[in-house]
C-alpha cells in the first residue's frame, strides 16, 4: 500500500510543500549540509550566499565543490568574478582545486555593473561549470532573475556572494537557494533563507568536517 | 636525389683522377698549363640548363627586412619570378622581360630608378644563375655576365667568403690556400664532397649552372581591404555597424575562400576634414565568421567616443593566418555529457575574448603556484591563453604544506595595537603559530615574519604576522575565507 502511494506521489503533476523537487545535485562535501539541502547544491541554477563579513567561511564552504568540479576530466571553467581580494593559489592547490580550470575576472576597471554583465556572459557561454560572483552593491530583483535564467541557458551553477544586511535578507529573490552565513566558534552558523521545496532553518556547521567527507 | 642517381650524375672517376694529377705533377715547368680543367675537378662539363636564364641580383649593403619586402613588391613589376634571400638580397629572373623593357640597359635603369624612389641604393648584378648574381652582389663588384659560357671565368675571381659557407669550412679551405671561387672549382669533386659536404658542392654546381637552383618565389602577403562611402553622414553606432555589416560579410567570404582566419582587423572611420578614427579589434585565435566580427565591433564601437559624424568606412585585415575549422559537438558542453575537447576549448576561448573585449586585456587571469618562500611570491596571475596553462603545465602538486589562507591581501595591512596587543574589531585571539617565514639574506628587502592563524573580534579566521625585527609591528596578511 505504502509502495503504491509512494509511486503515485512521484507523479510530476503532484507537488508537495515539504518535499524536495527533483533536481540534479552536486554534493557540497559536508554530509550534514547535503542532508539539509536534499542532496547538495543544485547542478544548475543560482545560489545566493549572504555573509555577515568577508571571510566568514563562505569560500571554505564552497571549496569541496570547487575541488571536485575542477578535477573532473572534462571540466569547464570555474570562474571567479570580481573577487574582493586575491585568491591565493597555493592554498587552493593544497585543497585540491585544479588551477588550470580557474579563471579570475577583475572588473574594477570596467564600466558600471561590470560584475553582473560578466556573470551573465560567463553563464550563457556554456563554458563554465561554476561561476562565483562577489557583488557588494544592491541588486535589483530583475537582474537576479535574469541571472537565474542565464544559468539554465548555459547549464551552469552560479553563486552570488553578497553582504548580509537586514535589507538584503528581506528583498524577494529569484535564486533557487539562499543561504546566510556567519562565523561561529570554529565553524559557521548557516541559515537557509529560501529553498525550493526544502526546509528552512538555522544550524551550526564545522568547516573542518569537509576534509573527512572529501577524503583528504 | 638518391645516392645512386647522384653517383650517376657525378661519376667518380677515381681511376682517371690519379693519372691526370700525375701528369700535372710530371709536366715540365716550361710547358703550358692544360687547356681545360681536368675531367675530375669541380667544373666537370655537364649540360647547361635547357632554358637560358638571366638573373638580376639585388644586394642591400644595410640589411633591412622591411625595405627588402618593399623591393620584393617593386621587383614584381618586372617579373613574376622574384625570390628573396634574407637578410639582405633578392634575385629576379629578367630574361623574359627584356623585350618588354627594351633591353638590358633600359631595364637596369628602370629598376635602379624604382629602388631610388623606395629609398634604397642597392648593388645590382646580372648573371645567368641566381647564386652567381647574389655572390657578385655580396662581393660588391660590378658584374654583368649575360652568357653562360663566360660565367665560370667571371665568377672565378670572386672571393669564397661571398658564398657564406660555415666559418669552419672557409677556414679549412683557406688553410689549403683556397680563397677564390675559381680555386675551389678546380678541386677534385669526390674529395671536395667528402671534406666539405655535399651541400657546398651543390652550391658550387648551382653557381655555375650545372645544377638546378630552385628557389621559393616571393608572393606579396594577401590582405583584405574594402571601403564604403556613405551618401549621408552617419552618427549613431548602430547605423555605422549596419553599414559595416556588408563589408564584414565580404571579409568572411574572402577568408573562407582562402581557409584562413585573422587575429587583427582595423576599421577606419573617416570624418570631415581628413580626420579619422581607428577601431582595432584583436582576437586571441584566428577567426573567420562575420557574426563574430560584428559582435566584437558592436562591443568596440559602443565604447568609442567619435569626434564627429562618419562619412566613409574602411576595413583592413591584418595578416592572414591559417585556420583549422573545429567541428562543433552535437550537444552543448554539460548537456547529456556533451562537449568534446574541441568544442570546449573554442567555447572557453570565446568567453575569454568577450570578457577581455569589454573589461581590458588584463582583466581575465589564471592563477599559478610559484616556488617561493615569500607568501606574496607564491601565487602569480598568468594569461589563461598562455601556452600550456589550460593543460595544467607548471601546476605544482603542493604536498604537506602548512595551512595557508584562501585570500591574500595585496599589501599587508598594519594592525593597531592596544596595550601591546594587536586589534582587529577587538583584540585578536591567536591560534596556531608561530610559523617563521624568512627570505634569503641576499635579497634587498628582506622578510622576517612570524605568522599566526588568529580570530578577530567578529570571529573571522585571519592570518597575521609580527615582524621579527624591531619595531615588531603586527600586520594582517590574509583571510581564511
Amino acid at each position: 500500500m505504502k509502495n503504491v502511494l509512494a509511486r503515485l506521489l512521484e507523479h510530476p503533476g503532484i507537488w508537495r510543500g515539504r518535499s524536495f523537487t527533483r533536481v540534479e545535485t552536486l554534493s557540497t562535501g559536508f554530509s550534514e549540509l547535503d542532508a539539509r539541502l536534499g542532496g547538495g547544491w543544485p547542478k544548475v541554477g543560482l545560489v545566493e550566499i549572504l555573509a555577515t563579513h568577508l571571510g566568514s567561511g563562505e569560500l571554505q564552504l564552497l571549496l569541496p565543490l570547487l575541488a571536485r568540479v575542477t578535477q573532473r576530466p572534462q571540466a569547464r571553467w570555474c570562474t571567479w568574478i570580481a573577487p574582493p581580494l586575491n585568491p591565493y593559489a597555493p592554498a587552493l592547490a593544497a585543497r585540491g582545486v585544479n588551477l588550470a580550470r580557474m579563471l579570475v575576472v577583475r572588473t574594477s576597471k570596467g564600466p558600471q555593473r561590470a560584475p553582473e554583465w560578466a556573470t551573465e556572459q560567463a553563464l550563457i557561454s556554456g563554458a563554465c561549470d561554476v561561476v562565483l560572483t562577489w557583488i557588494t552593491q544592491p541588486l535589483k530583483p530583475r537582474i537576479v532573475r535574469r541571472l537565474q535564467l542565464a544559468t539554465q541557458r548555459g547549464r551552469t551553477l552560479a553563486f552570488l556572494l553578497r553582504p548580509w544586511s537586514s535589507r538584503v535578507a528581506q528583498e524577494p529573490s529569484h535564486a533557487l537557494l539562499r543561504l546566510g552565513i556567519e562565523p561561529d566558534h570554529d565553524g559557521v552558523r548557516l541559515s537557509i533563507l529560501k529553498s525550493r521545496g526544502g526546509m528552512t532553518g538555522q544550524w551550526w556547521l564545522a568547516l573542518d568536517g569537509a576534509r573527512a567527507a572529501v577524503g583528504g | 636525389m638518391s645516392t645512386r642517381a647522384l653517383r650517376k650524375a657525378f661519376p667518380e672517376p677515381r681511376s682517371v683522377e690519379a693519372p691526370v694529377q700525375l701528369s700535372l705533377a710530371v709536366a715540365p715547368a716550361g710547358s703550358p698549363p692544360p687547356a681545360g680543367p681536368p675531367a675530375a675537378c669541380v667544373t666537370q662539363a655537364r649540360l647547361a640548363p635547357a632554358v637560358p636564364e638571366l638573373w638580376l641580383g639585388v644586394h642591400l649593403p644595410q640589411c633591412d627586412p622591411a625595405l627588402l619586402q618593399r623591393l620584393g613588391v617593386l621587383a614584381q613589376r618586372f617579373t613574376p619570378r622574384v625570390s628573396l634571400e634574407p637578410p639582405d638580397g633578392l634575385v629576379l629572373e629578367v630574361l623574359g622581360s627584356l623585350a618588354l623593357f627594351g633591353g638590358v640597359a633600359r631595364l637596369y635603369r628602370a629598376f635602379r630608378a624604382g629602388c631610388r624612389a623606395a629609398g634604397a641604393a642597392p648593388v645590382l648584378t646580372l648573371a645567368p644563375t641566381p647564386l652567381a648574381a647574389l655572390v657578385a652582389g655580396r662581393s660588391g663588384v660590378s658584374f654583368k655576365v649575360l652568357e653562360q659560357q663566360l660565367l665560370v671565368s667571371a665568377v672565378s675571381a670572386l672571393p669564397l667568403t661571398a658564398l657564406r659557407w660555415p666559418p669552419q669550412v672557409l677556414q679549412r679551405l683557406s688553410r689549403l690556400g683556397v680563397y677564390r671561387i675559381g680555386q675551389a672549382l678546380r678541386l677534385p669533386r669526390a674529395g671536395f664532397a667528402r671534406r666539405f659536404g655535399k651541400d657546398c658542392l651543390r652550391m658550387l654546381d648551382q653557381l655555375v649552372a650545372r645544377d638546378a637552383d630552385l628557389r621559393p618565389l616571393f608572393t606579396v602577403p594577401e590582405r583584405f581591404r574594402a571601403k564604403r562611402q556613405f551618401v549621408r553622414e552617419r552618427e549613431h553606432h548602430t547605423e555605422i555597424l549596419q553599414a559595416l555589416q556588408p563589408l564584414l560579410v565580404q571579409l568572411a567570404e574572402f577568408l573562407e575562400a582562402r581557409q584562413c582566419g585573422i587575429t587583427r582587423i582595423t576599421c577606419r572611420l573617416h570624418h570631415r576634414n581628413e580626420v579619422h578614427t581607428d577601431c582595432v579589434v584583436r582576437l586571441a585565435q584566428p577567426e573567420a565568421a562575420a557574426a563574430r566580427f560584428r559582435e566584437w565591433f558592436a562591443e568596440r564601437l559602443g565604447k568609442m567616443a567619435l569626434p564627429g559624424p562618419v562619412r566613409s568606412l574602411e576595413l583592413r585585415s591584418g595578416e592572414l593566418q591559417s585556420r583549422t575549422p573545429v567541428h562543433e559537438s552535437l550537444w552543448r558542453p554539460g548537456e547529456h555529457g556533451g562537449g568534446g575537447e574541441a568544442g570546449l576549448l573554442s567555447g572557453s576561448q570565446e568567453l575569454i575574448e568577450r570578457l577581455r573585449m569589454r573589461l581590458g586585456e588584463s582583466a581575465v587571469q589564471g592563477l599559478r603556484c610559484e616556488n617561493s618562500h615569500c607568501p606574496e611570491g607564491a601565487s602569480r596571475p598568468v594569461s589563461p591563453l598562455a601556452p600550456g596553462f589550460q593543460r595544467g603545465a607548471g601546476v605544482r602538486q603542493v604536498t604537506a604544506q602548512p595551512v595557508r589562507p584562501l585570500w591574500l591581501l595585496e599589501e599587508p595591512q598594519l594592525l593597531p595595537e592596544r596595550k601591546g596587543w594587536p586589534q582587529l574589531a577587538g583584540p585578536l585571539r591567536l591560534g596556531r603559530g608561530p610559523e617563521r617565514i624568512e627570505s634569503q639574506w641576499w635579497e634587498a628587502q628582506g622578510v622576517a615574519r612570524d605568522y599566526y592563524h588568529a580570530t578577530d573580534g567578529n570571529g573571522i579566521a585571519v592570518w597575521v604576522f609580527r615582524e621579527r625585527r624591531p619595531p615588531h609591528r603586527w600586520f594582517l596578511h590574509g583571510l581564511a575565507g
